[in-house]
């Protein structure tokens, strides 16, 4: 695909309908809007200009004036993505949605919420905490994250065996298409058959089919109780083989989060924390919550006592804010704490059928002990989400790395294929993972997809490069 | 070795919202913890009595909510608990607070040492561990990092100190209140919980101490709060424009006559 540069005439034009405040061009001030959280040196690529809109309008005009001059568009939240979606990997223009961060509307009646894209996750909940009210999408990254971020990778995170993911709580939706036109999805309602639903089709389509400007999100009752466990487990096949028993109980926890032993390590060294890992090969951290506090102290202890049944060395409870927080930080930081001291690595997020996990352990270690690198793995578990991390042997070289990275992916993406599941449970294919995408999905999917994608945007000028490359 | 600790129940502090009007905390729907800072005596106290062997006993002076308190540091590890609870002990200031407390640890039978946090991350003094072993009259040894040796008549321990550390050998029954540096808190386990919850925990009240009534409670105290203020933050930036040559030299000499004004150069 031949784009067109961004000239002066086009920045002219840009300042015309933002002001010069919202369009920059210099090198210093681009460079954070280059790369996302996946590696800025393997994947980051600079834009041409940086534009900051405040209002729909000015999103629709950008977006016609793309189309008219062939020039790419790549939509950016806060940047805090994992797969590459928000780099803007032709130049162009970056579009941040910063400022699009205005709560529209609180409906209590409907237990609604009309918000802009560009506000930051969590502070949702701070604002309806004291209504008694809870959005429960969750991401791992929701002090940072944006909203129009989390819908467009469909995000996921540590509450999702309850809750599920953001698509649930999508509503409805404020869109500029591809082709500069706004329009409206869905809406406050509980029930819409009226024609395809496209506002699920935008949930996870990674900035490749518009840009989300406003969402109606559906709230929840506050829970007032929770409570955890950090449970002990000799090794990885004993705490990922207890996950399947908690599930296949009927007892629904909020979250159950696997992480072996070096990623509870490098997190705690990270944040000098002390947890007890060092008699111990893997966790399992349990989240019970709800309105009730005698109920939730009695499904914890049953999950409790169903752990130490199968395999668990000791379980440690967590019911209140301090040492929540103080478990749960660990296991937030674990990215973070991998980046520091094995900069080199490729943070996966594969996910299979929740049953079948347990499989998926050994096969790890097959492909660990093959290629000699280390494979750290914690994660979604209650979801079948795992993030495997493969890290380079420091002892081997950076071509040996490029040599050797690829293939142990697509063994693991092999096996995942094998047991039914898929390459992405909630980070996206972006940049990241489309090379790959190709060799795990049936091809008349993968052009069903293409040819939405045609349909929408046909100059190719929505994000282009991401989850699939339509030559 | 018997370890006693009194600990105290703080709100949980990240979320803390205050009343404008009348500059005090406003409590509802905050949840109550263990002072953090106590988490590091329990801890301390528990792996001294692994070493030593003996009893750890929590003890608290708090409304019957305060139970929940005992209970989670019986979860982790500590034996016994009492409530030290009567409506006569509301209001209570450092003076009167230890004053009961040191009543209530007479009480408790015999002892080896008395382990406190740092301060309470509410009230802020760090004067009712200093305040008991007055009352008690028994040594004090204050910011205690890390405890050296034990025998059966001394305890020798670091105290944190502005040049460095002080090593004391204090002779036992003592009192020490100790800084994070001292133990690494562990979490409490789910057997811990189970035991806790079938834990009795006495109270001890006006009714079952000789306790002199004229000390306690708001109206055995000395503190008299007069006024409640918030200090006045007053933070103003100056804009300097600094465009071209001259601009640049005509900000650095406003920078640099600011600097000596304030005597930062």
């Amino acid at each position: 695909m031949r784009y067109n540069p961004v000239t002066k005439k086009i920045v002219d034009e840009l300042v015309e309908i933002l002001g010069p405040k919202n369009v920059f061009s210099d090198q210093e001030k681009m460079e954070a809007y280059s790369h996302d959280e996946t590696s800025a040196e393997e994947y980051g690529h600079m834009p041409e200009v940086v534009v900051t809109p405040s209002t729909t309008e000015e999103i629709a005009k950008i977006v016609k004036l793309a189309n008219r001059e062939l020039i790419p568009i790549t939509p950016r939240g806060a940047g805090s993505g994992l797969s590459g979606g928000a780099i803007p990997t032709f130049g162009g223009i970056l579009l941040s949605i910063e400022k699009m961060n205005k709560v529209l509307e609180i409906d209590d009646g409907n237990m609604m919420m009309v918000l802009e894209t560009g506000i930051v996750t969590n502070e949702v909940n701070a604002l309806i905490k004291d209504r008694g009210l809870f959005y429960a999408g969750y991401p791992m990254s929701l002090e940072t994250c944006f909203l129009g971020g989390n819908i467009a990778e469909n995000a996921g995170g540590g509450k999702a065996v309850k809750y599920g993911v953001t698509g649930r709580y999508i509503m409805g939706m404020e869109l500029v298409t591809p082709t500069g036109e706004i329009v409206e999805l869905g809406g406050k309602l509980s029930k819409d058959v009226s024609g395809y639903d496209l506002k699920q089709l935008i949930v996870g389509s990674e900035g490749t089919l518009g840009i989300v400007t406003k969402a109606t999100i559906k709230l929840t009752g506050l829970p007032t109780a929770k409570s955890n466990l950090l449970v002990l487990y000799k090794n990885p096949k004993d705490a990922i083989d207890c996950v399947p028993v908690i599930m296949a109980k009927g007892l629904i926890p909020t979250g159950i989060e696997f992480m072996d032993k070096l990623s509870v390590k490098t997190s705690c060294e990270y944040l000098n924390e002390s947890l007890p890992y060092q008699d111990c090969g893997a966790m399992l951290l349990i989240e019970v919550d709800g309105t009730n506090a005698e109920q939730v102290e009695k499904d914890t202890e049953s999950i409790g006592d169903l752990c130490m049944d199968n395999g668990a060395i000791e379980v440690y409870v967590a019911d209140n804010y301090t040492t929540q927080e103080r478990i749960w930080s660990v296991r937030r930081n674990i990215a973070e704490a991998f980046k520091v001291v094995s900069p080199v690595q490729s943070l996966e997020d594969i996910v299979v059928p929740i049953a079948t996990i347990p499989d998926i352990i050994p096969e790890l270690d097959r492909i660990s002990e093959k290629y000699d690198i280390k494979i750290p793995c914690y994660g979604h578990a209650g979801d079948g989400n795992l993030h495997a991390t493969l890290v380079k042997n420091p002892n081997h070289t950076m071509e040996h790395w490029h040599e050797i990275e690829p293939k142990a992916l697509r063994e693991l993406y092999e096996v995942t294929k094998k047991l039914g599941g898929k390459i992405s449970g909630e980070h996206g294919i972006g940049l990241k993972r489309k090379n790959y995408l190709k060799e795990v999905i049936n091809p008349v999917e993968l052009n069903l997809m293409k040819a939405i994608k045609k349909a929408w945007d046909p100059n190719h000028i929505m994000n282009p490069g991401k989850i699939f490359d339509l030559e | 070795m018997n370890i006693i600790i009194p600990i105290k129940q703080v709100p949980e502090t990240s979320n803390v919202k205050m009343d404008k009007e009348t500059g005090t905390m406003i409590r509802d729907g905050v949840e109550s913890v263990i002072n953090p800072l106590d988490l590091y005596a329990i801890e301390l106290g528990i792996q001294l009595k692994e070493i030593h062997g003996g009893k750890v006993t929590v003890c608290t002076m708090g409304p019957p909510s305060a139970q929940k308190a005992l209970r989670e540091a019986i979860a982790m590890g500590c034996d016994d608990g009492i409530l030290i609870t009567d409506r006569k002990f509301a209001g209570a200031d450092t003076w009167a607070t230890s004053y009961t407390l040191s009543e209530a640890i007479k009480n408790m039978g015999s002892f080896d040492l008395v382990l406190a946090g740092e301060r309470a991350t509410d009230g802020d003094t760090g004067q009712v561990g200093p305040g008991i072993a007055a009352w008690l009259n028994i040594p004090l040894a204050t910011y205690v990092s890390h405890v050296d040796e034990v025998t059966n008549t001394h305890i020798t321990v670091e105290r944190l100190v502005e040049e460095g550390y002080q090593i004391l050998k204090m002779p036992l029954p003592t009192l020490l209140t100790v800084v994070k540096e001292v133990s690494d808190p562990r979490l409490p386990t789910l057997r811990g919980k189970k035991k806790a919850r079938a834990t009795e925990i006495p109270v001890f009240s006006t009714e079952n101490m000789n306790l002199n009534e004229g000390s306690l409670g708001l109206k055995g105290s000395p503190t008299k709060v007069v006024k409640i203020d918030y200090p006045k933050v007053t933070r103003g930036g100056k804009m300097v424009s600094a465009n071209g040559e001259e601009g640049i030299n005509a900000a650095i000499d406003e920078l640099i006559k600011f600097l000596e004004e304030k005597e930062l150069i």
